[in-house]
């Protein structure tokens, strides 16, 4: 006779009811609940997050997908995306002057249809306040930013001039949608419809336009259109796709994403190592059951399927609990967020619900399957003789099995299998030497407390640190177990509370108070001391002075550049547009040299020789021209990568009516998020000093001396001022928000901790439980009990807080170069708070929960082994 | 007739360090239906050694072992636990009730493996019928052995068993509670007509089976109920 599908059902949900009182089983449910709830939270989060994101990149973009070149975009190019289900819109991009009775100004000029925008809406002032409008402004109006109406003393209705045609001012700009530009367009905004360029002359050939055409659709007509898209970058059009090219949030929201996947793969952990220790005391609680079964009948697989689907109901339910957690849990992180990003946020999906019943299923497993398959193996027998348990789960099988689920876990989280592999790899590796290093610092301590003198001053701690040193020796190869446990877990709680540290420092470091909130371009050579002396004392953080001088690449290593470069770079910005060039003498300020090697004396003393000096560059005027010779030049590393080019390869650049060849000399990392100038080229001094240019500085002003703006503009009439406030302070919110995520995260972890805590003294009850009672009934008082198992404990703890700290330090080393783009740094303060902690946590909690066995009476103690 | 247990030539081997101990060796026994049996023996004699065999909890060294007729050396260890299943009951020494499950589940669990529509209420007649009918939900702790004993007895009978173990079913109890246990035992197994087969060191309760077999240096011996009395 065997056990129908339904009846087992029945009988194991049953069990686990009863069972429910267990402490292990406790220990387990919450275990798998907060593995749940970590990964659905996370997994939700992020799945939100990323969808949002996506949403309002197609917004900073302006669409989906993004088509520029300098010539009309044919019929057959713009077929083919209707086709495809596309919703198409047409922009031109172009420099002109503008002019409203004497005042002239050059604008930057966008040229809209109808359709615009696809995606989000310009916040205008048409006459009645600043309102949100979902179009540009109509024929023959034209709208003006708030710094081109100040400049040329606008105001709406009036007539400007451009071209050959008069449009009237229909509104003031205050933001667009679609302002990913950055500072490419230095002069100030006009926007205009798309019907009233003819009339204006302003495209001739060979104007400087850039025609732009927008597309907004899903992302599989996105997919479909990938060769496409393939052919257009090999002819040299400018493609950018929302997915790929996503703009404004930069490196701190890429780098909190990775943060938070790592931290819910450290929840994950900690959780397995929570079940892990808890199936033991659930198996051996169970070897009983197991065996009166067999007693009566039950085959192997059907107590296989019994336990199995007791731990099942278990499991679901946790997922239940856990997933309903993780969902109250997204919601909180994306409060935090959204009111800053204004995401429309798609809801939940279902994908990370079944990802986290997954999870729990694949902890379960793999952190239980191998121990729980003793419970089949128990003999009937021990019936008759209780001696007769099974054999243990061999450590290497459990370890083995664990790890082959994580590493799972990993891929499947982290989409990225040789990350995985290496830190699966690397945990193996650092889990045999922790082994090693346990079995010695264990036997270390202990040799130490069995030295402590028998009888001495106060007796109390010393005994009770003997005793529970003693305690600990009789059961290495189990507190080896648990210094382990407690080392992974403190291990994982530092490192995450670590990262999060250095994660901020390093936004922190990133975006200083005096970060700076302006930007001054176009400073004339002859108003740069004037300038300087004007900002004064009133700014702070300033930048240096950079010259700089606009050059087209003209060649690369004597090719036609499209041809040098690689297909996919072909459409390049860099190839189509002219790059600020400047020059200098030393690494400007957060750049990092990756190859090569700056400008040395050798060159410097040439240049000097050559020009007159290159401390004065107003006066450089050289004898000879160095047309032909190459002269070395410093690139942006990601730039070089793009186009393919290495150390010693040349770039000739066309500045005016003369060329100059570069050779690569050094590859430099910089930051683009600093809010600093950064250039792609560095020249030394001495060759660029003869061709027209202006210098650009950022700096830093407080509220209070924002007069001191005014006073710039006014003085400097021709020197552009950029208020970079706004976008600022914008980026400064997202850390402070992206970083409380990080900590809601931090406290899942901090909580699947105290879980591997709970179930690993939970686990060692019984066996406390009997040596307490015994050491009751050989006459030990309540306050020795108490004093050596807080010893025991405390010695415990110590341990593996120094071996999480010593994991800890080695593991975060390598995260930071491998995934999080941190420099590595020591933690010194690690190795203090970690071992004291420790022993302070773990003495602490262990003291608390044997609370109860040192009020037992010797006999209830010494019968408890085996039972509940 | 044919036997319910039959054995013969059983040998049983156990390894202890380097050397083989031979627990039981040559032994031969035959029950039938219906029959009580004790096996005595000293302590260490391998009265629960030879109580496994019989029952199928373990394997015999050499020998030929049967139960219900059929051979126990054909069947797996999972073909042995079907055999048992329904048909077999067992009552130890220590009790073997689960801590956490009430005297009313303890009694179940048998079942659960035998389903029957009336399960729940077979375990609450015998449970009735050992006297404990108001004591259902009682954990095994709230319990004194004595009345642990009886879940066992009525756990044991509960099946329908045609064929009871008994392990020194009265070591852990007190004459005057032993005595009652045997009483309610013998007469659970009267009215239940099942083969009984009973280890013990005890010679009162020995005197009470139908036939007794003594266990001395590996080999069983027909005592006359006279000897045993002695």
């Amino acid at each position: 006779m065997s056990l129908s599908v339904l009846r087992l059902a029945r009988f194991s949900a049953r069990g686990l009811a009863r069972d429910l009182r267990a402490a292990d089983v406790r220990a387990l449910f919450v275990a798998l609940a907060l593995a749940v709830a970590a990964s659905t939270m996370i997994g939700f989060f992020l799945d939100r997050l990323d969808r949002g994101l996506t949403r309002q990149a197609g917004q900073l973009l302006g669409g989906d997908l993004v088509l520029e070149q300098g010539r009309p975009f044919d019929a057959e190019v713009r077929a083919t995306l209707e086709e495809a289900g596309l919703v198409l819109s047409d922009q031109v991009d172009m420099v002109s002057m503008v002019s409203l009775n004497d005042a002239f100004q050059p604008a930057s000029l966008k040229v809209v249809d109808g359709r615009y925008p696809l995606y989000g809406g310009v916040h205008v002032d048409l006459g009645e306040g600043v309102e949100v409008v979902a179009h540009g402004p109509a024929p023959g109006e034209v709208w003006l930013a708030p710094r081109l109406a100040l400049l040329l003393e606008a105001k709406i209705g009036d007539r400007v001039r451009l071209g050959e045609s008069e449009l009237t001012v229909g509104g003031v700009v205050e933001r667009e949608p679609d302002q990913s530009a950055g500072f490419a367009s230095f002069n100030p905004r006009l926007m205009m419809h798309r019907d009233d360029m003819a009339a204006t002359e302003l495209v001739q050939a060979g104007s400087r336009v850039e025609f732009e055409l927008l597309g907004a659709g899903p992302p599989d007509i996105l997919d479909d259109l990938a060769p496409l898209m393939e052919r257009l970058r090999r002819d040299g059009v400018e493609v950018r796709d929302v997915r790929r090219d996503r703009p404004g949030l930069g490196s701190a929201l890429a780098r909190a994403e990775r943060y938070l996947s790592l931290a819910g793969l450290a929840a994950v952990l900690l959780a397995g190592v929570a079940v892990a220790m808890s199936t033991r005391r659930y198996v051996d609680r169970h070897l009983d059951t197991a065996a009166l079964l067999r007693c009566f009948g039950a085959t192997q697989g059907e107590l296989s399927r019994l336990f199995g689907l007791q731990l099942l109901w278990l499991a679901l339910a946790a997922s239940l609990l856990g997933a309903l957690l993780g969902l109250a849990g997204q919601a909180a992180l994306l409060a935090l967020l959204t009111t800053f990003l204004s995401l429309e946020l798609p809801p939940p999906g279902a994908l990370p619900l079944w990802l986290g019943v997954f999870t729990a299923l694949a902890v379960l497993v793999g952190f239980a399957g191998p121990t729980l398959l003793r419970l089949k193996r128990v003999s009937a027998l021990k019936v008759l003789r209780r001696e007769l348990d099974p054999l243990p789960a061999s450590a290497w099988l459990v370890v083995a099995v664990a790890s082959g689920v994580f590493g799972g876990l990993l891929w499947l989280y982290s989409g990225d299998l040789g990350l995985a592999v290496g830190l699966l790899s690397g945990g193996l590796v650092m889990l045999g030497v922790l082994w090693g290093l346990g079995s010695l610092l264990l036997a270390g301590v202990l040799r130490l407390t069995a030295r402590l003198p028998r009888e001495g001053g106060r007796a109390g701690l010393v005994q009770a640190l003997r005793l529970g040193g003693a305690q600990l020796s009789r059961r290495r190869t189990a507190s080896l177990g648990q210094l382990l446990a407690f080392a992974v877990t403190f291990f994982a709680m530092a490192m995450m509370a670590l990262v999060r540290g250095d994660l901020l420092s390093s936004w922190e470091t990133q975006l200083p108070a005096q970060t700076p909130n302006y930007f001054a371009i176009n400073i004339q050579p002859h108003e740069r001391e004037a300038f300087e002396a004007s900002l004064g004392a009133a700014a702070d953080a300033r930048s240096a002075l950079y010259p700089m001088v606009r050059g087209r690449i003209s060649a690369i290593n004597g090719m036609a550049p499209r041809e040098a470069v690689p297909p996919e770079a072909r459409g390049d910005n860099a190839l189509r547009r002219e790059l600020n060039l400047t020059w200098r003498e030393t690494l400007p300020e957060g750049n990092r040299l990756v190859a090569g090697t700056w400008f040395d004396d050798r060159q410097a003393g040439r240049d000097a020789r050559e020009t007159g000096g290159w401390f004065d560059e107003v006066a450089a005027e050289p004898d000879t021209k160095p047309a032909a010779e190459r002269v070395p030049i410093s690139l942006e590393d990601g730039l070089a990568e793009r186009f393919g080019l290495k150390l010693g390869d040349t770039l000739t650049f066309t500045i005016g009516a003369d060329d100059i060849v570069g050779e690569v000399a050094s590859l430099r990392d910089l930051d683009w998020d600093s809010f600093r100038p950064n250039f792609y080229v560095i020249f030394p001094p001495g060759v660029l000093e003869r061709f027209g240019h202006s210098y650009i500085t950022a700096f830093h002003l407080d509220d209070a001396e924002r007069k001191v703006q005014r006073d710039l503009v006014r003085e400097f009439p021709g020197v552009t001022l950029l208020d970079v406030d706004a976008i600022l302070a914008q980026v400064r919110d997202l850390l402070t928000r992206v970083t409380r995520a990080v900590e809601v995260v931090l406290a899942f972890v901090l909580l699947a901790g105290i879980s591997v805590l709970y179930a690993a003294l939970t686990a060692s009850r019984p066996v406390r439980a009997h040596e307490s009672g015994l050491l009751r009934v050989f006459g030990a008082d309540n306050r020795l009990l108490s004093r050596v198992q807080g010893a025991e404990f405390a010695i415990l703890g110590l341990a593996s807080g120094l071996m999480g700290a010593l994991l800890a330090e080695l593991a975060i080393a390598g995260l930071y170069v491998a995934w999080l783009d941190l420099v590595p740094r020591a933690h010194p303060w690690l190795w203090l708070v970690l071992p004291l902690g420790g022993a302070l946590l773990i003495g602490g909690i262990g003291h608390l929960l044997s609370r109860d066995l040192r009020r037992q009476a010797p006999a209830t103690s010494l019968g408890l082994l085996g039972e509940t | 007739m044919t036997p319910i247990l039959h054995a013969e030539h059983l040998v049983k081997q156990v390894r202890s360090g380097e050397r083989r101990l031979t627990i039981l060796s040559d032994l031969a026994i035959s029950v039938f239906p219906g029959e009580t049996v004790a096996i005595l023996g000293q302590s260490g004699a391998g009265k629960s050694t030879l109580l496994g065999l019989l029952a199928g909890l373990d394997l015999p060294s050499g020998g030929e072992l049967a139960m219900f007729g059929h051979r126990l050396a054909d069947l797996d260890e999972d073909g042995r636990a079907r055999l048992r299943a329904g048909r077999v009951g067992f009552v130890f020494q220590n009790f073997q009730l689960l801590p956490t499950l009430t005297a009313l589940e303890n009694v179940l669990l048998p079942l659960e493996l035998s389903p029957r529509a009336d399960s729940e209420q077979r375990a609450r007649e015998w449970l009735a019928r050992v006297g404990l009918g108001e004591r259902l939900d009682h954990l095994p702790k709230q319990l004194s052995g004595g009345e642990q004993q009886r879940v066992a007895l009525a756990r044991a009978f509960v099946v329908g068993a045609e064929l009871v173990f008994a392990d020194e079913p009265t070591g852990n109890l007190d004459p005057d509670t032993g005595e009652r246990i045997i009483d309610a035992l013998f007469s659970l197994n009267r009215e239940a007509g099942t083969t009984l087969v009973l280890v013990t060191h005890d010679h009162a309760l020995a005197r009470r089976c139908d036939r007794c077999l003594r266990l001395d240096h590996g080999r069983l011996e027909e005592m006359r109920l006279d000897e045993v009395s002695a």
